[in-house]
């Protein structure tokens, strides 16, 4: 049992699903515990123990159906052929029934060669663990249980029996080989002609042959196939980019989460303060100075504990035309933001700048995004012009920017010309404990144009180039290693 | 002890929990592996529910741990007593005093006050917290960690020893292994992503909203005043609620709520006014409230019929995929009316 399913895990981590081996093991033994008698209890024992992602469900789910799903033999076998036919292929009374025997029979060395292409290096034996364990799903969800262990047993002599159908040619999975194939079995027939055997069971081997060689092309279509989409890879992963502005569910999730993993790298370490609580450490010296009243005798300990600095964050959003493109996804940023910590302050501007914090606080994501392009707040039609709308911060609302700040500016940094004020950006570094600015733009176009991106890219402490969700997250990701690295 | 996963399925059933088959394996295979199981949803799908009535269904007792910012390991796991440390210093004090008459120089004093430091940190001094609580019970308990994802990631570092072991190692005394593995219930709303040593350590549950069979069975069991045909409503209406893009959507628990106060208030038949007044009980946000009574007509409407899409076992997010792509249609038809 254990060989199909770390193929199986081999398969899932290919898909990107992340799988230890401590958790194979585990696998294994849930399986053992549940029993494989019914195709949902191995489905969820095997997704408890190897799926720990919620996201992954629904590719370990697709993969699951894929993998264990044999094509099913057209027509059940009789149940009495079992027996003879696995001791030989050479007709008897009974061969009327065996070209299903055969169809039946091929549907293992399907799922074996599917194997085999993929780890050359296998012997026989797994090819047959593998079909035990496949056809037992199956023959169990179909509730018919006169055929169980029958078709393992044919299997394995099917192997064993050189030349036949489901010998080592069709392993290779490659449909140029089924005429060399076709040839092996003429010179069998040959062969056995030359025993002389009865000429109309001959006869009838060779119309069952003749049947079995017709069907092996279409066979290794359906193979390949299911191949082909067994590899196939995740669409999600490689399509472009989203554009559209319309944020479905699962955006707004993977920007919350990516937010949050912000977030905690924004609220920095610990504060060196320590205040006096009812939980932490004995702080020694508070604890002396408290009880000298009780002869310097420490009854009542004074616990002190570091406190976490919570964010505070100031976020100012370009939303001119020259970003429009990408001005959706920032406000959708912001929003984010401000939903999702307590203490923030949201501005937009153009020319002029205007606070919409108050505006997320009351509508949803779509209403403060149609109320800020419909230009009640703010010009939205202006050219963007930076050095005024900093200089309009600077000015009015200074005091949202503090020592505990982090001041996140969101823009192109294209200020169309007009003086781009950055001594400005650098008094407000001085006040902030942090700037980061997220532009569009990648570092090779800030050149072009009237882009005041160099001047004002030193002066933060962060420039990064995000324009969709995905670069968030890497943006996150690397805040996150850095400040790792800096505790180091 | 659990000795089949349909015998799993029976007995939650008698302790009032619904369950489908895919739970109760996890459950079973949970006990008989002795590997936690971190339980993921949204709120109010009944996972902290779960655990409660695993613990009664085994006849075990309950040792819940609820998470929160801030959480650390004087809370969780273990801490001294450091009052009752200091008070018995304090009553023997004269005794103390007398053992060191006889030490000729303080070099003395201080080894042999070493070689008796044990005494004070022993497990007499040592408050027990729910996790160690639950490692040292003389029975088998069922520990419930909830709501993890609230506590910080430094937190599930705490954890690792406890859910891969069932030990938990205090430096003064040295390690103390359970008797009797706990079953460990972890839960979270994956508000944010566990680190993946916990997760490896664990079996993963995820639960979903129910399919709107079993929703309704939950709602004859756990109101089971209802009428069947309004109970049919109420689940038509908060299956096409969650549909739509809400801050939070409604899960179970407040379906069950909605549906009590339906019996208080003696209803018999849905409509407008009446899923107006009550809406609150069902959306937490009022931005949700408006946005549903909004379009509460076109709802209502179609809650009245059958329900137009069957869900097996989709998902969540594929149910709500599902859901939405329906009720585009439907709104662009109606519009084109």
């Amino acid at each position: 049992m254990d060989v199909p399913i770390t193929r199986f895990v081999a398969l899932l981590k290919r898909h990107g699903i992340a799988i230890s081996p401590a958790e194979v093991i585990d696998a294994l033994q849930g399986l053992a515990l549940a029993g494989i008698d019914d195709r949902e209890t191995v489905r969820v024992a095997l997704r408890s123990t190897l799926v720990k992602q919620c996201q992954a469900i629904a590719e370990f789910d697709r993969l699951f159906d894929l993998f264990f799903n044999l094509p099913a033999p057209s027509k059940p076998a009789s149940p009495e052929a079992p027996g003879d036919a696995a001791v030989t292929l050479l007709p008897d009374e009974r061969s009327a029934e065996a070209p299903d025997a055969v169809r039946a029979e091929l549907a293992p060395v399907e799922l074996a060669t599917d194997q085999t292409t993929r780890a050359p290096v296998t012997p026989e034996r797994e090819g047959v663990d593998l079909s035990l364990f496949g056809q037992h799903l199956l023959l169990k969800q179909r509730n018919d249980p006169g055929q169980d262990g029958y078709k393992p047993t044919f299997h394995v002599n099917a192997r064993q029996n050189p030349g036949l159908p489901g010998g080592g040619e069709l392993s290779t999975g490659d449909p140029g080989d089924d005429i060399d194939l076709g040839g092996a079995l003429e010179a069998l027939l040959a062969d056995l002609r030359a025993l002389e055997v009865d000429e109309a069971l001959l006869e009838q081997l060779e119309a069952q042959l003749a049947g079995s060689l017709t069907r092996l092309p279409d066979l290794l279509r359906r193979y390949r196939a299911r191949d082909a989409a067994l590899h196939k890879p995740r669409d999600a992963a490689t399509a472009p980019p989203r554009r559209s502005y319309r944020f479905n569910d699962h955006e707004r999730r993977q920007m919350d989460e990516i937010i949050r993993r912000l977030g905690r790298q924004m609220r920095g370490a610990l504060s060196y303060r320590r205040t006096a609580n009812r939980r932490g450490r004995i702080n020694v010296s508070r604890t002396i100075r408290s009880n000298l009243k009780y002869d310097g005798v420490p009854f009542f300990p004074v616990l002190a504990n570091q406190r976490e600095e919570r964010p505070r964050l100031t976020v100012i959003c370009d939303v001119s035309l020259s970003v429009r493109t990408t001005a959706r996804f920032m406000l959708h940023l912001v929003y984010s933001l401000q939903s999702l910590f307590s203490r923030v302050r949201s501005f937009v501007f153009v020319s002029d700048l205007a606070e919409i914090s108050a505006e997320i606080e009351r509508s949803s994501l779509e209403e403060t995004i149609d109320r800020v392009f419909s230009g009640e707040l703010i010009n939205t039609e202006e050219n963007s012009n930076y050095g005024r709308a900093l200089e309009i911060f600077y000015e009015r609302y200074r005091s949202a920017a503090t020592s505990r700040t982090t001041l996140i500016i969101l823009g192109d940094g294209r200020g169309n010309r007009n003086p781009p004020n950055a001594w400005i950006l650098e008094a407000l570094r001085r006040r902030c404990k942090q700037v980061i600015w997220l532009t569009p733009e990648s570092r090779g176009s800030w050149q072009l144009g009237a882009s005041d991106m160099p001047t004002y890219a030193p002066i933060c402490h962060k420039v990064e180039v995000v324009r969709n969700l995905d670069q968030l997250g890497r943006v996150a990701e690397n805040l996150v290693r850095s400040a790792f690295a800096n505790r180091r | 002890m659990f000795e089949t996963i349909d015998q799993v399925v029976t007995l939650l059933h008698q302790q009032r929990y619904i369950c489908d088959r895919k739970l109760a394996t996890v459950i079973f295979l949970a006990l008989k592996m002795n590997k936690p199981v971190l339980i993921e949803g949204p709120a109010g799908v009944g996972k902290t529910e779960l655990a409660k009535t695993v613990a009664r269904a085994l006849d075990r007792s309950l040792i819940r741990l609820q998470c929160y910012e801030g959480l650390d390991e004087a809370r969780a796991l273990y801490e001294w007593e450091y009052g009752k440390q200091l008070l018995y210093t304090q009553i023997l004090r004269e005794k103390i005093g007398s053992l060191f008459a006889e030490m000729e120089d303080l070099r003395a004093a201080v080894e042999y006050l070493r070689q008796h430091e044990d005494v004070f940190f022993s497990e007499h001094f040592m408050v027990r917290r729910p996790i160690l609580q639950a490692i040292a019970a003389p029975e088998p308990v069922v520990l419930l960690i909830d709501e993890i994802d609230r506590a910080e990631e430094q937190f599930e570092a705490f954890l690792l020893e406890v859910l891969s072991d069932f030990q938990v190692t205090v430096p003064e005394i040295g390690t103390i292994v359970a008797q009797h593995p706990p079953l460990v219930c972890i839960t979270g709303n994956s508000t944010r992503e566990l680190s993946d040593a916990l997760k490896r350590r664990c079996l993963h549950l995820a639960i979903g909203y129910p399919d709107e069979e079993r929703e309704l069975e939950i709602i004859r069991l756990k109101v089971p005043e209802l009428r069947d045909h309004l109970a049919r409503q109420v689940v038509s209406l908060i299956r096409r609620i969650r549909a739509m893009d809400l801050r939070k959507a409604p899960s179970i628990s407040e379906t069950l709520d909605w549906a009590q106060a339906l019996v208080l208030l003696n209803v018999d038949q849905l409509n407008r006014e009446l899923v107006e007044e009550t809406l609150q009980l069902v959306l937490k946000y009022d931005r949700d409230v408006q946005q549903v009574s909004a379009q509460l007509p076109v709802l209502l409407d179609g809650a009245d019929g059958a329900a137009r899409v069957t869900f097996d076992n989709m998902d969540l997010r594929e149910q709500q995929e599902r859901y939405r792509s329906n009720e585009r249609v439907y709104f662009s038809s109606r519009r084109e009316e």
